[in-house]
């Protein structure tokens, strides 16, 4: 039997990871409710968030936690090009095309990370002091990823919830017809809603450097954990969300703890809840 | 009659030449490996390959609209079942169990068939993105268990096959013979799925994909025949999977259960043009000669320019963001692949010409309806996303 002292901290260290895949997973989860799109590439955008904190951190020292706001940076742009010049010309004519250009893309970044940075391992070191900061058994990479992550995904919700594009956001989501007629441009709100959800995914990804090893090949991994929370936290709900990121995380290294499985724990869960509840466990349908 | 005869690939099709150069192509197929060299015959045995999983793998993403990332996870179990009944002491069972190559490989393909049949009533409870990235997962279990299970498979080491199939005697190696079971192999995944598109089975199909509901109130069970594709695509991917393995006489979870298998299926389908027959045909030409002939090609390049390295996994790479942008590309701008451009080329040609042109290749032939021709492209259009509505 495992000591309780041990679980414990599988648990606590669950949940601090659980809330960048609750970050991770948001973007997914807006771009799902909102423009009804899988992003195939999303964990291969958060690989590709994860190197750029990682070679800025090489290349000048500035550490992850300000390299973030780059990699979000650049892939608002990547995700508003994307909708623009690609997704644009298939969305709503079917489910088949968006998949397969999303699979597409996914192989591309794959690749081109691979040709450009090797297949090998790296990781960041998070860049600033940790002498004032001593929390017993808490990482401290771990705390402060996961209050960043944390705030991250409020600041999202109080957008959502708060602000006029925000609010221009959810309309479309909940009809995109009805929108229109109010003077809603939402090619304008699908195109800020891709860059947004890839943004989020940079974000994580630099968090994610600053914890574990990143390999151009970890965006499959990465997409289908994500893809696990919001099943379970429900399509575009952003409390949900951070309820399964949580969830994910805890299930994840206790299952690691007891049965040696990691992977494959989260898989599971994710195709039990698809099965058993594909409206998730506090979800709305996608309707919001 | 007048439904089959009106099927949107029945104008290239049902052309008696096209029939003659399916012979042709499958005799002179099987001279390949008499008049060409060992490595040449290994290039087309691949090709073989990825035409049974490109034609497979359409059934239930081009025709039923289902689409599957899983197909590697049905690959890659026909290759370990077939590879555990020819070789079971590889995974601690008892000899007894040894099975001749034939039957081992046909076993295989079932046991794809029969985890289809079990998954199908469950994982068809998704629809469209879910069912996507659900089977997506499933693979990943599948590979990440297997992976776990080192007695079975030999974990990362890998699983060594043990068989001879060559002739003492006569020039003909081991690897000539599976090819011959391969080139059979695949007439039969060629010819079946033939006959089920053609037939009632494949227009349930097609009605299923283009609209489930609408499909359902007219009496169409959509589960029965998503589940039908997906157990015939599934049968045809792990008899791939067994014959490919019998041919490199090594197989490895992290390689023949890899997601790789599912990414070149996808590449083959759509150059070729999804939902259309012949389109995997042409895919699986095209792909080989992308896959075997751009690494050559980028590594030309990099000699040229003396690039450090020229490494392979560099080339691989790069030979991989290529296919890549082409299925980005073709997806978005040539929807229906090749063989729809080909379709095109050759149906808007002869309308022009006329109805009464002589040796008109459509169905009706010559002097039947004037709007066969468009008609039939029309419904080549509809059967990658029904973009009229």
């Amino acid at each position: 039997m495992v000591a309780t002292g041990v679980a414990v901290e599988a648990v606590v260290n669950g949940l601090l990871l659980g809330g960048i895949y609750a970050l991770a997973a948001l973007g997914l989860s807006l771009v799902f409710g909102i423009m009804d799109v899988v992003n195939l590439a999303h964990g291969h955008m958060l690989m590709v968030g994860a190197y750029l904190a990682i070679v800025l951190l090489a290349a000048t020292g500035i550490t992850p936690l300000v390299g973030m706001f780059l990699a979000m940076g650049v892939l608002f742009v990547f995700g508003v090009a994307l909708q623009r010049v690609l997704l644009e010309r298939v969305v709503g004519e079917g489910i088949e095309q968006p998949i397969i250009v999303l699979f597409g893309l996914a192989l591309v970044l794959q690749n081109v990370a691979r040709i450009l940075l090797s297949g090998d391992a790296r990781t960041a070191d998070i860049g600033i002091p940790r002498g004032w900061f001593d929390l017993g058994f808490l990482s401290f990479e771990r705390t402060v990823t996961f209050v960043v992550a944390v705030v991250l995904v409020a600041l999202t919700w109080a957008f959502l919830q708060y602000t006029r594009t925000g609010q221009a956001i959810r309309a479309t989501a909940q009809n995109p017809d009805a929108a229109r007629h109010m003077g809603i441009d939402t090619d304008r709100i699908y195109a800020l809603t891709l860059g947004v959800g890839t943004a989020l995914a940079g974000a994580a990804g630099a968090l994610l450097a600053m914890l574990f090893p990143i390999t151009p090949f970890v965006g499959w991994s990465y997409l289908l954990k994500t893809f696990a929370v919001v099943v379970l936290g429900g399509v575009g709900s952003v409390p949900g969300t951070l309820v399964g990121g949580l969830v994910i995380g805890v299930a994840e290294n206790l299952g690691d703890l007891y049965l040696g499985y990691r992977n494959v724990v989260s898989l599971l869960i994710f195709l039990v809840v698809l099965l058993v509840r594909p409206q998730g466990l506090l979800g709305t349908g996608g309707e919001e | 009659m007048s439904l089959l005869e009106r099927h949107p690939e029945g104008s290239l099709l049902a052309d008696r030449r096209l029939q003659a150069a399916a012979v042709v192509a499958v005799l002179a197929l099987a001279a390949v490996p008499l008049a060409t060299t060992e490595a040449l015959t290994g290039l087309v045995l691949t090709g073989l390959v990825f035409v049974m999983l490109g034609v497979s793998w359409n059934l239930l993403a081009g025709y039923a609209g289902q689409i599957s990332l899983g197909h590697a996870a049905f690959f890659g179990m026909g290759a370990f079942v077939a590879a555990w009944l020819t070789t079971p002491s590889g995974a601690g069972f008892p000899e007894s169990l040894q099975l001749p190559v034939l039957v081992a490989v046909l076993v295989g393909g079932l046991a794809s068939a029969l985890v289809a049949l079990v998954l199908g009533g469950i994982i068809f409870r998704l629809r469209g993105h879910y069912f996507a990235i659900g089977t997506l997962a499933l693979a990943a279990v599948i590979e990440l268990v297997m992976l776990d299970q080192r007695s079975l498979t030999g974990g990362s080491t890998g699983y060594y096959i043990d068989s001879d199939l060559g002739l003492p005697g006569v020039p003909v190696s081991h690897g000539d013979v599976v090819f011959y079971l391969t080139l059979a192999a695949t007439v039969a995944t060629v010819g079946v799925t033939y006959s089920i598109v053609r037939g009632p089975g494949g227009l349930a199909m097609q009605a299923v994909h283009d609209d489930e509901d609408a499909a359902s109130s007219l009496g169409v069970n959509p589960l029965k025949y998503k589940v039908y594709a997906f157990v015939v695509s599934s049968f045809f991917a792990g008899l791939a999977g067994a014959l490919y393995g019998h041919y490199t006489l090594y197989i490895n979870p992290e390689s023949t259960l890899a997601v790789t298998w599912t990414i070149d299926t996808l590449v083959v389908v759509i150059l070729g043009g999804m939902g259309t027959f012949v389109g995997p045909l042409l895919g699986a030409a095209l792909f080989v000669l992308l896959d075997k002939g751009l690494p050559v090609a980028l590594r030309t390049v990099a000699d040229l320019f003396a690039l450090e390295g020229g490494t392979s996994a560099l080339v691989d790479s790069l030979s991989t963001t290529v296919e890549g942008v082409l299925i980005i590309l073709f997806i978005i701008f040539v929807p229906q692949g090749l063989y729809g451009l080909a379709n095109d080329y050759l149906v808007t040609d002869l309308t022009r010409g006329g109805p009464g042109e002589p040796g008109t290749p459509t169905e009706g032939g010559p002097g039947s309806d004037p709007t066969a021709g468009p008609e039939a492209t029309a419904d080549g259009d509809a059967s990658v996303p029904p973009r009229e509505e």
